[in-house]
């Protein structure tokens, strides 16, 4: 039998496609991707501050280069779809979440009848302020009210109190939330130049050490941090183009001046011949 | 410059321009035009000041496009490079580009702390 292969260089990361998004849901294997180099972008918000996006939490969802050199490591599987014994394990489950259900009601209504008849104590001897020749014919009423409300009391359902457990055991083993994550099967792999020319250039630069993160807010193709992007600030905008690519000097202008207004360096970036990668920096011109 | 014989007469116009502003403007030393075949281009050489290393110019009219190889081809001259942008009404713009990956300058201090006040203020403006 095979021995299992080491697992402690590049561990293997569940990645959950959402129409073609590639998601990570598990902290475990947010963990694993970020000491590979890989940031990618949170997406979700948090349960406890819902209402502002400067802090998000689960899923990453992962740049198209990262999925791609994760595929290239094997470093990324789909999560195992459901077992086989699902049907019969499901029927158990929720049976068990019946009978809990049952007896928890139960124990809320014995709790709530004591609760009803110590308010209605409260409530008459506030009222009752020691007058002592009213006291007899005021106890009988009182014993008769208890007994009335022991007879007739019902808890209803609607004020059951339900509690949820939000601490799962981990995603992978929640069918329902298998299902909701799963998409149809999307069409990867798209072998558009532009597409190939960034994937050299991502990989090149990941070689080399740099952290990437999209550069939507700047023009560009990537962000090129000399670190992680929690400790550093971004040097460079990397823009990807084929070498033969004809661009407008206008555009050039435009990412030129950009890049000098936030102190970084425009990298015009192009795959070579040689399976290298040429790089041009851009920067404005101290002279003028 | 004519005799260089580049057919692109907008791009020897805008090079006539650069040619101008090097030498009456900024006084540049040693200023001299070049034909270039890949691209099919007049670049300009000259040095900043008597002595300082000689650098290599690329005027191009603000509309025309360019490729990378076209400007690898120039910095492959060995010379640093500046790429000038001349627009319509003659205004230059001069970029320099370099081979590699070059960290930016640093932003310039002395850096001071600002108080919560001006923090408190910032928020509000949103």
């Amino acid at each position: 039998m095979a021995e299992p292969p080491c697992r402690e260089a590049s561990p293997v990361v569940a990645v959950s496609l959402c129409d073609s998004a590639p998601l990570l849901w598990r902290v475990e294997d947010l963990r694993a991707v970020r000491s590979q180099g890989l940031v990618g972008a949170l997406l979700g918000s948090l349960p406890r501050t819902p209402r502002q996006n400067t802090r998000l939490g689960r899923p990453l969802l992962l740049l198209p280069e990262e999925e791609r050199l994760l595929t290239e490591r094997h470093g990324a599987a789909l999560p195992p779809g459901p077992q086989d014994g699902g049907g019969a394990e499901l029927r158990q489950q929720v049976d068990k979440y019946k009978e809990d259900q049952q007896r928890s009601y139960e124990e809320q209504s014995v709790l709530a009848l004591e609760d009803r008849k110590s308010a209605l104590l409260r409530a008459t001897s506030f009222t009752h302020t020691g007058s002592e020749p009213g006291a007899g014919t005021a106890d009988e009423a009182l014993r008769g009210r208890l007994e009335s409300l022991d007879q007739s009391f019902t808890f209803p359902r609607s004020g059951l109190a339900v509690q949820l457990s939000t601490a799962r055991a981990g995603l992978s083993y929640c069918p329902e939330a298998r299902a909701f994550l799963h998409a149809d099967w999307p069409v990867r792999g798209l072998d558009d130049l532009h597409c190939n020319a960034r994937y050299q250039v991502f990989r090149d630069l990941r070689r080399r050490g740099y952290y990437l993160t999209s550069a939507g807010k700047f023009g560009g193709d990537f962000l090129v941090y000399p670190g992680d992007p929690l400790r550093f600030h971004a040097h460079f905008i990397a823009v990807c183009l084929s070498l033969d690519e004809s661009v407008c000097l206008l555009d050039v202008l435009a990412v030129a001046r950009l890049g000098s207004n936030v102190k970084k360096t425009v990298l015009l970036c192009s795959p070579g011949t040689d399976s290298g990668v040429v790089y041009t920096s851009l920067q404005w011109s101290g002279m003028v | 410059m004519k005799d260089l014989e580049v057919e692109d007469s907008a791009q020897v116009h805008a090079a006539f321009l650069v040619y101008m502003d090097l030498t009456e403007v900024r006084q540049w030393k040693d200023v001299s035009c070049v034909k270039s075949t890949e691209p099919d281009v007049v670049l300009l050489e000259g040095r900043k000041k008597e002595g300082s290393p000689v650098q290599t110019v690329l005027p191009l009219p603000v509309h025309q496009s360019l490729s990378h190889r076209s400007i690898r081809r120039v910095l492959d001259r060995g010379f640093p490079m500046l790429l000038c942008a001349v627009a319509s009404d003659s205004t230059l713009v001069y970029q320099r580009m370099t081979d590699g990956l070059v960290t930016p300058d640093p932003p310039a201090g002395p850096f001071q702390d600002v108080g919560r006040r001006q923090h408190r203020k910032r928020r509000q403006q949103h």
